[in-house]
């Protein structure tokens, strides 16, 4: 049976290497192909020295931190209150936001623009209330906009696994403690915190990995300071054509995000977070 | 039917449409063991179920009853040891040729499928003809009593109307062998003992299909099966009819499993082998109890006497008479459960309802007849002795 | 009940409010608004019009429009395809084997969709594969990028599906062919078709790999948007995304009606 088996896979898997990685491959190789056809290590010590790449690196790994920081954030007030302060209409509110997941990322980016950008609503009321004459908000075009943009993005794929958690919670165990004379605040911290722990790991390192690699966001934001390793790679290839220095970048940001998935996959399969798998849709 | 022809000893039922007289074939393993990496979940298991008969697996959870027949059934491979169906070594057949009707406790119906289409599944899978589908599958759901529920789907049935769509499929098949696996667990107490009788009827109007029937319930067993398996940590501990085994349990562990009997730890005092009948030492006592030879004075044994048999009034000549402290009283509905101290030893008793019960700390003495108590070899250590309890 | 007193309560729920609606409400909205604003030179837009709307089916857009659901349907069903055709496979396999090949099949959820398409981008310009500027190799990259959910998707299904089922339906003679078409894949049906929708949302709102290999003969819906946004017809681009969260949720809600109704229990 298991040995038979093994013909079953070799189809999709053929499939599978030809269109991902074999292309992935080619990345590598490219990463290591110099001018005139060099095959070295030039690539790489061109442009991990260069300001650029390290400007990219630091700031990609800084917004994806601060991003996944807030998401946890909002994601567990929110998933508390819907979960623990039911009020009708959260149902309502959990479908929302199974379905923001399916919306393109780009979407907030766009908003912001409309709600923050220098010709934004809330540029026109801070002018009418202050009767300034030039739009006195511009946080949306720093690393702050992107940070905003992803953490109202991503907070949905926080909040998943932890109403999944808390459902899971038993309801008795918030009962008794109460009944023995906790307060809320110590509740959450000392019995529903915990519980939630699991749920916050994956949903972290999801996030992170997602964050790390978001592209559509700050591209649409457009500002000029603020370049992330996707922007890198996509301006250096599309803009540039220079293909091998793309491959270098990706090839750091692959690293980079698959080591970060590794951690993640570690962290539900050792939490039994399992159960509240977010990637799984 | 190209299976008809690669496997001449298991002819397709389901594909002959005239088959009224069926082969009968038993079941045999023939030293099976099968083993998941370290774990062994069936050891050297040798068992003969022979045509027609009823042979219930019985044990307590972890004791292999599953796997053997899952074995049978063909989900789990032997690692040693062959299973015989009839003439035809199956043990490496794939379960789809094997021909064996089975019943599992979840009862498995296919849900996006009506009842009738269920039913007809083994035989659509053997590509049966359109009108012999249509009748087998008519006749099965008569036979279960389920005819009037054809075009339902299973989420708008019962439990037990669910289990006995299950049981008609199975039979659709014409199965020689029916495996069941405690088929009877997800139902309620009062639906259970109908489909015990049910399947009791079942087997009197097939009684050409060999049925090995998987339970941890003594109840079921005692009452549907011709012949006992007592399994406990992956072994068969003893094969013998329902009776026999309950009379005189060749061991402890189905002394307590089937019946859970009083075991005490006693010593030989006399023999007389005439009469077949011991005299046996434990603390105070000295009590006269049946023993169909071997027994030598001086011997350590254990007796073995079930709480029922232990009366408050005395059964007349030739009782056993013992003085002991009531510890507790239980009382349970139909009966009141004693349970009593004789100088450390406790001892089960089943009584009628009584209308004045004992109270705590008391003294009595209880009565058995020393036909109601037999002599097993010396218990292990512990093995079994401590279950049985309640 | 966390919070026992009704005061507490209803502080928490305006919390909630205060911090759900703007983060989340706000931005829909505010997206609608702009699809239909005129002008919008104040606090509210003004001059409303539905000429952006009308103008997203008229012009080039209209072709983006049928480009991406194209592309959303032909990688949806061949990721359908592959990742049920591979989850079932995988789970023949014995462990250790099912855990690699599996872990190869999910890994390209971890990779970065531009580098997806940077890959291809190299390795489909040279022989033996030359797809670069077709449309064949934009829908090989959405299928790279949606094959992953699809297979953990129905994965996960599989994993859910009870052993007896199929168990039974050996027993009673099905050969693996025929268990698999009567009773496996049909018993998966709430799973397939929730995969199917993921792809199908994942792959609408791609912009990432797209942007990378596509040609201009194919260009799908989220590249139109960035192009006509990047040269400030912003309105228009607003209109645009509303269509393609209209076409989203459209697709979103008939597969969640699809799969209570595959559910049979």
């Amino acid at each position: 049976m298991a040995r038979t088996g093994w013909v079953w896979v070799v189809v999709p898997l053929t499939v599978l290497v030809v269109i991902f990685y074999y292309p992935l491959f080619f990345i590598l190789r490219q990463s290591f192909t110099g001018e005139g056809g060099h095959v070295g290590l030039a690539p790489y010590a061109e442009m991990l020295s260069s300001s650029l790449f390290r400007g990219a690196l630091l700031r990609t790994i800084q917004i994806a931190s601060l991003s996944t920081l807030g998401c946890l954030v909002l994601g567990f007030v929110l998933a508390l209150i819907v979960s623990f302060v039911p009020f009708p209409g959260a149902r309502v509110v959990s479908g929302f936001i199974g379905t923001f997941l399916a919306f393109p990322s780009f979407l907030i980016a766009l908003a912001f623009t409309f709600l923050y950008g220098s010709a934004g609503v809330f540029n026109f009321i801070a002018m009418d209330l202050s009767g300034a004459t030039q739009p006195p908000i511009d946080f949306v075009y720093t690393k702050w906009g992107v940070i905003l943009a992803e953490i109202t993005f991503y907070t949905p794929f926080v909040m998943r696994p932890l109403l999944a958690a808390f459902s899971q919670l038993d309801t008795a165990l918030i009962e008794v403690a109460s009944s023995l004379g906790a307060r809320p605040l110590r509740i959450i911290r000392e019995v529903i915190l915990p519980e939630a722990v699991p749920a916050l790991l994956a949903g972290g390192s999801l996030c992170l990995l997602l964050t790390l690699n978001e592209f559509g966001i700050v591209l649409f934001i457009g500002a000029k300071g603020v370049i992330t390793l996707p922007m890198v790679i996509y301006g250096k290839a599309i803009q540039e054509f220079d293909y091998t220095a793309g491959c270098v970048v990706a090839v750091v940001n692959i690293a980079l995000s698959v080591g970060l998935y590794a951690l993640y996959r570690f962290l539900i399969s050792r939490t039994g977070g399992g159960r509240a798998v977010a990637v799984q849709g | 039917m190209a299976d008809a022809a690669v496997m001449p000893g298991l002819p397709r039922a389901a594909a002959g449409a005239t088959a009224t007289a069926q082969v009968r074939s038993g079941i045999r393993f023939d030293r099976v063991t099968v083993a998941y990496r370290s774990t062994v979940a069936l050891a050297d298991f040798s068992l003969d179920v022979e045509p027609g008969e009823v042979m219930a697996l019985l044990g307590p959870s972890g004791s292999g009853k599953t796997t053997a027949l899952r074995a049978v059934a063909g989900f789990v491979a032997p690692t040693a040891g062959r299973i015989l169906l009839g003439d035809t070594d199956v043990t490496t057949m794939p379960p789809f040729r094997r021909g064996i009707g089975m019943v599992v406790q979840q009862y498995a119906l296919f849900p996006h499928m009506r009842v009738e289409q269920n039913v007809a599944f083994g035989l659509r899978a053997a590509k049966a003809a359109r009108s012999t589908i249509a009748t087998r599958v008519a006749e099965c759901l008569t036979m279960v009593g389920m005819a009037a529920y054809a075009r339902r789907y299973p989420h708008e049935l019962s439990g037990g109307q669910q289990q006995r769509v299950a049981i008609a499929r199975a039979l659709a098949i014409r199965p020689r062998v029916l495996l069941l696996d405690e088929p009877l667990s997800a139902l309620d107490a009062q639906l259970r003992s109908g489909m015990l009788n049910e399947i009791a009827r079942l087997h009197r109007e097939l009684p050409d299909v060999t049925i090995l029937y998987v339970t941890h319930d003594q109840v079921e067993a005692l009452t549907l099966a011709d012949r006992i398996a007592v399994m406990n940590d992956s072994r068969l501990v003893d094969v013998g009819t329902a009776q026999s085994l309950y009379q005189q349990p060749p061991s402890d562990f189905t002394a307590t499993f089937v019946g859970n009997a009083n075991l005490v730890p006693v010593t030989v005092e006399a023999y007389d082998a005439t009469r077949e009948e011991a005299r046996v030492r434990f603390a105070a006592c000295s009590v006269v109890v049946r023993a169909n030879g071997g027994v030598t004075p001086g011997e350590r044994r254990t007796l073995c006497v079930r709480p029922h048999a232990l009366a408050l009034e005395s059964p007349g000549s030739g009782a056993n008479a013992i003085e002991a402290k009531v510890v507790e009283v239980q009382w349970r509905g139909s009966a009141h459960r004693l349970y009593l101290d004789i100088d450390g030893i406790e001892l089960r008793a089943d009584s009628k309802p009584l209308r004045e019960p004992p109270h705590r700390g008391e003294r009595l003495t209880v009565h058995f007849a020393s036909h109601d108590a037999t002599l097993l070899a010396a218990a292990g250590p512990g093995r079994g002795a401590e279950r049985g309890r309640g | 009940m966390l919070l026992p007193s009704r005061v507490s309560r209803v502080g928490a729920w305006a919390l909630f409010f205060v911090l759900f609606v703007p983060v989340f409400g706000l931005p829909i909205v505010v997206v609608g608004a702009a699809s239909i604003a005129g002008q919008w030179n104040d606090v509210l837009p003004s001059h409303l019009t539905l000429r952006h709307l009308h103008d997203a089916f008229v012009s080039n857009a209209g072709v983006e429009l049928v480009t991406s659901l194209a592309t959303g349907v032909i990688a949806s069903v061949v990721a359908l395809v592959i990742g049920t055709w591979a989850a079932l496979a995988v789970r023949a396999l014995r462990r250790r084997g099912a855990k690699v090949i599996g872990t190869l099949f999910v890994l390209p959820i971890a990779v970065p969709s531009v580098s997806v398409g940077l890959g291809l981008l190299v390795a489909f310009s040279r022989p033996p594969f030359l797809l670069n500027g077709t449309a064949t190799i934009v829908l090989i990259a959405h299928v790279v990028l949606v094959t992953a959910f699809a297979f953990s998707s129905v994965s996960a299904g599989l994993a859910r599906l009870p052993a007896h089922y199929e168990q039974v339906a050996a027993s009673l003679g099905g050969r693996p062919a025929y268990v698999l078409f009567r009773v496996t894949l049909p018993l998966l049906t709430p799973s397939l078709v929730a995969a199917a929708g993921l792809c199908f949302a994942l792959s609408m709102g791609e912009l990432g790999a797209t942007i990378m290999v596509y040609p201009p003969g194919w260009v799908t819906l989220p590249v139109g948007i960035f192009a006509l946004t990047d040269r400030g017809a912003v309105f228009d681009g607003a209109a645009l995304t509303v269509l393609l969260l209209v076409l989203t949720l459209v697709v979103l809600v008939a597969v969640s009606r699809i799969r209570t109704r595959a559910s049979y229990r």
